[in-house]
């Protein structure tokens, strides 16, 4: 009986998921680890010695653990909002856009001093950070779905916008904008607007694990709702879903909208958690790395937990490897960037291989598909 | 030296895929001056064969000799160079060249400066030699199906090859283009060059061929010559069993219901073109209405209109009295098989579970507010592979690995389980090998007993009229005419699909 029960669980999508793609991800993580190494020994140092010292710092103390999830969370979140595009066929890349409206929408009741209890304060922040993205993201999305306008550019081109219009608040919108200072940032977040340190001594705040909550709850979405059901449908085949009497343009509205209501999230807890206040372009590509995340992850929002926390020890580690061993400290950004080339490279060569048994099994049944055109 | 008798010789050829034995000791020998005919059903091995002769698929075994002399073909350029020229049934052609620049195209040539004006020359006399008549000059994309043909033809017999391969050649041409084609082949042998007819059409294979090889599953069956065959021997060796399509005795229904009532309707098709011009057309409960016609003649569009997946620019369309104003997509009102069942009728990425319930994902008992219900949905599914024989280990297999045939049951459990009161059934037998088709038939035929208004469209004339209680015909967009279809002929059927109508023959 036990037994039976163990092979149930080995079939259940989850664990089928994770086994198809893990291995492909793992095999490109360890060929970029050692072009990596190759790297760092032609700087003149022990790759082996680097690498401990990068393991060290993002593992060795419970400091450094804290410090990576830290910076796991806005990949976290960012990660699973372009994952969900990527499921539905739409490339949702504007995150870095959606995190500035979301840090702007929760700045302006966040730095009010309402005099509310701290939970009715945050969730206020949360609201307003969802609403001022789900309007961010209705543009682009309203574009792609009911125009046709090509969603890369337009998202892109969205956090452009984003990126001045934070510069404008935090500088000069009354009330929001700090006033008298060298460099332009927002008003200091109420107290009771702001995000809980989790472990005394460390910025360790909720972000990252409502980053993983979020990522399992998509997950079942994705997995065992109609709602997710029609998305992969839309992902898979857009003809079929139009077929089966799915409504395409709405569905491809509400994927990028949810992307940018997760995303606007993603900005609100990083202001709230770890910066207390709003900086001018306060992040600076996180955005454009919860893509690479999302890839890594092959829209799986399992994969985009796993992939998020693999990008956040890097950084996290790779700076203590960079203090330690002296290798630049660019390197770890070359580490992570041969990871994703490896990654991508051995899930397009498995690919073609899967494909090639495919239709060399289906060879002849497919011309027979074709036949009578 | 005796000259060798054979332009080419295939002996034992047998081809392995993972789990599957595409080729088990195939042989084949084509004598020069020849036409053979190389006869299966789908799925059976023939375009294997063929492109393990073209160098895209090596032979776990067997060998290959060419005029009587052992090669080893490597690869499509060996081929060539061997003097084996081939016509996919998927053109590779580059569309947006011209047809001469297409021709030269990959050949070698010492010349750095592009040299058009002898290619053409040649090429011209090619086209009289074989009265093959295309413009050199045309760009391809611009040139119909038909043509683009007589293209690939020309280009293998531009290069000078001894074995010209035809992987199902009459699958994209019409009656008459069919006529030249034959009489090109006949060219073709004249000059002591061999053609390998492939097909799994007997009349096609009876007319044309010198001797016909059989294969079935990958196994060599046998090879005749064409004058001592008829085609009830050769469907037997396809098959293993006799086969006909036969018009079955059915119910008389006299109290007739109109279900899908058309008037006036008019569509264009993707391009903007009109493809279906003031079609007015009713389909009564209990009756099958074939809709007969040279493919792309409106009949994509038509069944489109009725899903309510096209948009009309006239007219108006009702089922049960309902009007179609968007799509419909309750099998249990109308169902429908598409004509593309891999683009359109499946997602091939899920599984046969999933695929199951596309149209009511959102639905009790699939869904229940929202979460979907996989206990049930795959029970569903179980007894839907039990019900319509779908072959497979399970119902999470995904639909890519199916057969043609096994997809094709999964589109039909999908939209005709639910008893719906229409169905539109969209070329439902294309591709299929006979045993399949003649199971789709009797499905259809069960459905207009049942009650249901089939409307059946298929570019099979035979099955058409085998299967249908009235017959229209489709041409340009419009109806020609309507038969019984118990009495149609096949002779006046034929003219109207060139586009006379039935007023005007009678």
């Amino acid at each position: 009986m036990k037994k039976r029960n163990s092979v149930q669980f080995l079939r259940s999508p989850l664990v089928e998921d994770l086994t198809a793609s893990l291995g492909r991800t793992i095999l490109g993580i360890v060929m970029g680890l050692i072009t990596g190494g190759i790297l760092i020994a032609l700087s003149g140092v022990n790759p082996l010695v680097a690498y401990g010292a990068l393991l060290r710092g993002a593992f060795g103390s419970s400091d450094g653990i804290s410090n990576v999830l830290v910076r796991a969370s806005p990949l976290l979140l960012g990660g699973i909002g372009v994952a969900l595009g990527i499921k539905s066929g739409v490339w949702n890349i504007g995150m870095e856009g959606y995190m500035y409206l979301g840090a702007i929408g929760a700045a302006i009741v966040g730095v009010m001093p309402l005099n509310l209890p701290a939970a009715i304060h945050i969730l206020l922040c949360f609201v307003f950070a969802s609403a001022f993205a789900a309007v961010w993201g209705l543009i682009p999305g309203y574009l792609k779905a009911y125009k046709g306008v090509n969603e890369v550019t337009a998202t892109i081109m969205m956090s452009y916008i984003a990126i001045y219009l934070t510069n404008w608040v935090v500088s000069s919108l009354p009330l929001v904008a700090e006033e008298g200072v060298f460099y332009p940032m927002s008003k200091k977040f109420e107290s009771s607007a702001l995000l809980p340190i989790l472990m005394k001594g460390s910025s360790l705040h909720p972000g990252p694990f409502i980053g993983i909550i979020l990522c399992l709850v998509f997950y079942f979405i994705l997995n065992y709702t109609s709602f997710g059901f029609r998305t992969k449908m839309l992902g898979s085949n857009p003809h079929a879903a139009r077929y089966a009497g799915a409504d395409s343009k709405k569905q491809i509205m509400l994927i990028i909208m949810i992307g940018a209501i997760i995303g606007g999230l993603s900005g609100a807890v990083e202001v709230m958690g770890l910066k207390r206040r709003v900086y001018m372009e306060f992040v600076t590509g996180v955005g454009y790395e919860s893509v690479a995340v999302a890839l890594l992850a092959g829209g799986n929002p399992i994969g985009v937990i796993l992939a998020a926390l693999f990008f956040a020890a890097l950084k996290a580690g790779g700076a203590t490897m960079s203090i330690e061993t002296g290798v630049s400290s660019s390197m770890n950004s070359i580490i992570i960037a041969l990871c994703m080339i490896f990654v991508i490279g051995v899930g397009v060569a498995d690919g073609r291989r899967v494909r090639k048994a495919d239709t060399e099994k289906s060879q002849d049944e497919d011309v027979g598909a074709k036949e009578g055109n | 030296m005796e000259e060798n008798r054979f332009a080419l010789q295939m002996r034992d050829i047998t081809v392995e895929f993972p789990g599957v034995l595409a080729n088990d000791h195939v042989t084949i020998d084509c004598k020069k001056g020849e036409v053979l005919g190389l006869l299966g059903e789908n799925g059976a091995g023939k375009t294997t064969l063929m492109n393990v002769l073209y160098g895209l698929y090596q032979p776990t075994s067997g060998k290959i000799l060419l005029d009587g002399v052992e090669r080893q073909i490597k690869s499509p350029s060996d081929a060539i160079q061997n003097g084996i020229g081939m016509v996919h049934q998927h053109f590779k052609l580059v569309d947006t060249l011209s047809v001469i620049e297409n021709v030269i195209l990959g050949m070698p040539s010492k010349d750095q400066r592009l040299n058009i004006e002898p290619a053409k020359k040649r090429f011209l006399q090619l086209c009289e030699e074989y009265e093959l008549y295309v413009d050199p000059d045309e760009l391809v994309w611009r040139l119909p199906v038909g043509k683009q043909q007589w293209v690939e033809i020309l280009k293998a017999l531009y290069r000078d090859c001894n074995v010209l391969v035809l992987d199902e050649p009459t699958a994209v041409l019409t009656p008459s283009e069919s006529d030249q084609l034959c009489c090109a082949i006949r060219h073709i042998i004249e000059k002591n060059r061999s053609v390998v007819f492939i097909s799994h059409k007997l009349r096609e294979v009876m007319e044309i061929t010198d001797r016909v090889t059989v294969i079935r599953d990958g196994k060599y069956i046998g090879t005749i010559d064409t004058k001592d065959a008829t085609q009830i021997k050769l469907a037997e060796m396809m098959v293993g069993r006799p086969v006909t399509i036969e018009r079955k005795d059915r119910p008389v229904f006299t109290d007739k219901k109109p279900v899908l009532v058309m008037e006036n309707v008019s569509a264009n098709d993707d391009r903007g073109i009109p493809a279906l011009k003031d079609l007015s057309l009713t389909v009564h409960a209990g009756e099958i209405v074939g809709v007969a016609g040279v493919d792309g003649n409106g009949q994509r569009e038509l069944a489109e209109c009725i899903a309510g997946l096209r948009k009309m620019t006239a007219g108006e369309i009702s089922i049960q009295g309902k009007p179609v104003t968007g799509v419909i997509a309750d099998p249990s009102f109308l169902g429908f098989i598409p004509e593309d069942r891999q683009k359109t009728g499946l997602v091939m990425d899920f599984s046969i579970a999933d695929n199951l319930i596309i149209k009511e994902h959102h639905d009790e008992p699939y869904a229940n507010k929202g979460v979907l219900n996989y206990k049930t949905i795959k029970s569903h599914a179980r007894e839907m592979i039990k019900k319509y024989h779908v072959k497979t280990p399970s119902e999470d297999v995904k639909v890519q690995h199916l057969s043609g045939g096994n997809q094709q049951k999964v589109v039909i459990a999908r939209e005709l389980d639910a008893k719906p009161v229409l169905d539109i059934a969209a070329h439902p037998t294309r591709g299929l090998d006979l045993g399949a088709v003649a199971n789709v038939h009797d499905i259809l035929l069960a459905e207009r007993n049942r009650g249901a208004a089939v409307l059946f469209i298929s570019a099979e004339l035979q099955e058409v009229m085998a299967l249908s209680d009235r017959i229209i015909v489709l041409f340009s967009g419009e109806i020609m005419g309507e038969l019984e279809g118990e009495t149609a002929d096949q002779t006046i059927i034929g003219q109207m699909m060139l586009g006379q109508p039935l007023e005007v023959q009678q």
